[in-house]
């Protein structure tokens, strides 16, 4: 069987909804576009970690610093199972993170800008974290079968992250004038954002990563999901979300919605985003801080060898 | 004779879950085993066998579930948001009725 034989039977084969693991054969392609897509998911895990990190020493009871310190230990987790899948298909951590700090690699949009009040901690841990899990309930289902078991464990810790961060925003909404603000603030920040978080309404013939079934659903329909879940929610506790054109069409059966500017998008996620230098300087520096710290394991795995 | 832990996945995608045992001088004959101990009757989409050897095991509690509140990182902790959701539709309701009224 020639090369471009085998490349088509495995093409077959997962459009028949055959499954990958780690050991089996794969086409260049499909290895480099798994790389391409679980590294960006990583690096969003672990970046996704320094917006809310901020908010430790900040956070208003005891029990609310216990979460939030647990919802960013399980981001930096998310990103080491990730980040395993990563190194299993063939790109060295090291490398990994190289790419990361120099900024050849992506991560997610929403990590891409500051925070200012404790506003965003509840609408990222509610409503980024919910954008998230519509993503990543649909990647359960992914042809390759290490990531799409990761995503099984990865949706069921994002549960405590929604619910926290919902119970963080109606409590919010419970209170004073001055917090009821705190949040609508929040939200008409994160709006935007959100919106952009599932990507350009790309057609699905045209998506690779959906031919190679990596992705099982269209960027359109992820973020149609997420209105469907999330919009009725909001407005039920007296939020009022920042688009006068967002709708229900329900001839058309989906949202209608002020088209976001995906030109801004790729901007954000490019490195130009208002957080993106603060956000990687920081991670190189934690990458050097730490330089040590890998030496001395290294080092230690060296001598016994 | 080597003992060889048996993990079966059962149907593509899955995760291989341990089933157990087999004992085999060799590699060739304890994939034999295995396969007619675990999947005489299809069982198995994929099997591995790990030399016992190999498998670092832990079951100390103080490891592994230390007792320490950790209910806070549960989503069922916060099923207190139902009730607040609740209390926040009353309070809309009150509101309108009051708006109501005085008008």
């Amino acid at each position: 069987m020639t090369y471009e034989e085998r490349v088509e039977a495995f093409r077959k084969r997962i459009q028949e909804g055959h499954k990958v693991e780690a050991t089996d054969w794969m086409p260049d392609e499909y290895r480099a576009r798994l790389i391409k897509f679980i590294e960006m998911h990583a690096n969003s895990e672990l970046m996704g970690a320094l917006p809310e990190r901020d908010w430790i020493l900040r956070a208003p009871s005891l029990h609310r610093k216990l979460a939030v310190t647990a919802k960013i230990q399980d981001e930096v987790g998310h990103a080491q199972l990730l980040y395993r899948l990563v190194e299993d298909l063939g790109k060295p951590r090291e490398k990994i993170f190289e790419d990361l700090v120099q900024g050849r690699t992506k991560f997610h949009n929403v990590f891409h800008y500051p925070t200012y009040s404790w506003g965003d901690v509840g609408i990222i841990a509610w409503l980024v974290d919910g954008a998230a899990v519509i993503s990543q309930g649909a990647l359960q289902r992914s042809s390759y079968a290490p990531y799409g078991r990761t995503m099984r464990r990865i949706c069921w810790e994002e549960a405590f992250h929604l619910k926290h961060g919902e119970d963080i925003v109606l409590t919010a909404v419970m209170g004073t004038e001055k917090q009821k603000r705190l949040m609508q603030e929040a939200l008409e920040r994160w709006w935007e954002p959100l919106m952009m978080f599932h990507g350009p309404p790309t057609p699905p013939e045209k998506d690779k990563d959906l031919a190679w079934g990596i992705k099982t659903k269209p960027n359109e329909q992820l973020r149609q999901e997420f209105l469907s879940t999330y919009v009725r929610k909001i407005q039920e506790i007296g939020l009022k979300i920042p688009d006068p054109k967002l709708k229900y069409d329900s001839d058309k059966g989906r949202w209608t919605y002020t088209e976001p500017d995906w030109d801004k998008l790729y901007a954000v996620v490019t490195g130009n985003g208002p957080a993106s230098k603060e956000r990687l300087s920081f991670r190189r520096l934690s990458l050097e801080e730490t330089a040590w710290v890998r030496r001395a394991i290294l080092g230690e795995r060296a001598q016994a060898a | 004779m080597h003992v060889w832990e048996v993990f079966r996945q059962e149907q593509e995608g899955e995760p291989m879950v341990h089933v157990g045992s087999v004992v085999a001088p060799d590699r060739a004959r304890a994939l034999e085993y295995a396969r007619d101990i675990y999947s005489r009757r299809y069982e198995a989409y994929r099997l591995w066998l790990v030399p016992r050897e190999a498998v670092v095991e832990v079951t100390d509690p103080d490891f592994l579930q230390p007792p320490i509140d950790r209910t806070y990182r549960m989503g069922v902790a916060y099923r207190v948001t139902v009730e607040k959701r609740r209390q926040i539709k009353e309070m809309f309701e009150k509101v309108a009725r009051e708006v109501q009224g005085g008008g």
